[in-house]
């Protein structure tokens, strides 16, 4: 899977070593160097600036805390990545109580053409904004972290056939949507009669 | 057939992947760092001053042990040794008010967490295995309807997420012991 995340940030050793020792001036250096796609992240998976501004920080805050913890098993920005989508999913958990919406629609195919193709940003954010929490944070870690089933698999504490499942069907609602909304481009309003499953 | 599907399907899996990449980055809200480094300061004064009240609520908690076995020995009426006689069924599980309850310690670690200074080293350890277990709890809350059964997790949760609440009002915070060596740095 082709990483393509704005995340991908080479930290220096220094930087990293004195995060380490939590020195305050290092982690104002990584917060800033990270600042953007930490927002950028939290925002797409919770679909809401105040809860993003939470995660960012919550993350933030845990990632100096455990800066210490961190080995270098994989590279520093995968590991504050994992930390802003543990910290949404623990948000989420902590709301709702109930993880993890339920589909109720079947798994059609749909050889019409992809609407997205031809949806300029605006719509495609508001589409994408109005897919249920988990098929939107699915589809962009998939679509655009770069991580594979087996990944989001671990990181929901779910099974890979669950990742593969709330993709597909993320993507067939997002299709809906889209649809619908260049249907209906003078009632924008029906759009949010459809709502989550 | 399926050939043509397969490769329709990943022809618009790529295209839906590029369409997301391309959506505009947002900019972050300003003043992020100076409000999270205002937090950091707080959360370090906070633990300052718990250091000290903390003793003092001890100190109260023993004066308070003491005097409960008094409250016990106070006289006791005909009626009440009646009522205490008669046998009581077992109280049905109260699904609702231990999920309230769980809300509420939920509120109070979040609070403390936010507000805390960083947790050391056995500390944070001990930190993140409660939290461990306690999303393992969510998660089978979230499969069972017997309950007795979901009475009992949440009982678990609840004093899962005491002991998380207890662990941050230790005194053993990073802040606390390095606060001498840190006073120089730019925040504090």
């Amino acid at each position: 899977m082709e990483t393509t995340t704005s995340f991908a940030q080479h930290i220096e050793p220094e930087w990293l070593a004195r995060l380490q020792r939590r020195d305050v001036a290092a982690f104002e250096h990584v917060y800033r160097r990270f600042e953007r796609a930490a927002w950028n992240l939290a925002l797409r998976l919770s679909g809401r600036a105040d809860v993003a501004q939470e995660v960012l920080h919550d993350a933030m805050l845990k990632a100096f805390e455990r800066a210490g913890q961190y080995r270098g098993d994989a590279p520093f920005w995968a590991w504050l990545r994992k930390l802003v989508v543990n910290e949404w999913l623990m948000r989420l958990r902590r709301e709702r109580m109930q993880l993890f919406e339920v589909f109720t629609d079947s798994l059609a195919d749909d050889d019409s053409a992809a609407p997205w193709t031809m949806a300029d940003s605006a719509t495609l954010d508001r589409a994408l904004n109005r897919l249920p929490d988990t098929a939107r944070a699915v589809l962009w870690l998939y679509h655009v972290e770069g991580y594979t089933h087996v990944e989001i698999a671990g990181q929901f504490g779910r099974s890979v056939s669950f990742s593969k499942s709330q993709l597909a069907r993320g993507t067939r609602r997002l299709r809906e949507l889209l649809q619908l909304q260049s249907n209906m481009e003078d009632a924008p309003c029906t759009i949010g009669s459809t709502g989550n499953a | 057939m399926h050939d043509r599907l397969d490769r329709q399907r990943m022809n618009e899996d790529a295209a839906l992947a590029a369409a997301l990449r391309a959506l505009p980055a947002a900019d972050p809200p300003d003043g992020g760092w100076q409000r999270l480094a205002a937090r950091i300061a707080h959360a370090r004064r906070r633990r300052t001053w718990l250091r000290v009240a903390l003793p003092a609520a001890l100190a109260a908690g023993v004066v308070l042990a003491a005097w409960l076995p008094q409250l016990h020995r106070a006289p006791v009426s005909v009626h009440a040794l009646t009522q205490r006689a008669a046998p009581h069924p077992a109280p049905a599980p109260d699904v609702a008010a231990l999920r309230a309850h769980s809300q509420r310690l939920q509120d109070w670690v979040r609070t403390l967490a936010r507000d805390g200074a960083p947790l050391d080293d056995a500390a944070l350890a001990d930190a993140v295995a409660l939290q461990d277990r306690i999303g393992l709890i969510d998660l089978q809350l979230s499969a069972t309807h017997d309950p007795a059964a979901s009475a009992a997790l949440w009982q678990q949760r609840n004093a899962l997420l005491q002991r998380l609440g207890l662990l941050r009002l230790q005194p053993s915070t990073v802040a606390m012991q390095t606060r001498g060596a840190r006073k120089g740095t730019m925040l504090l």
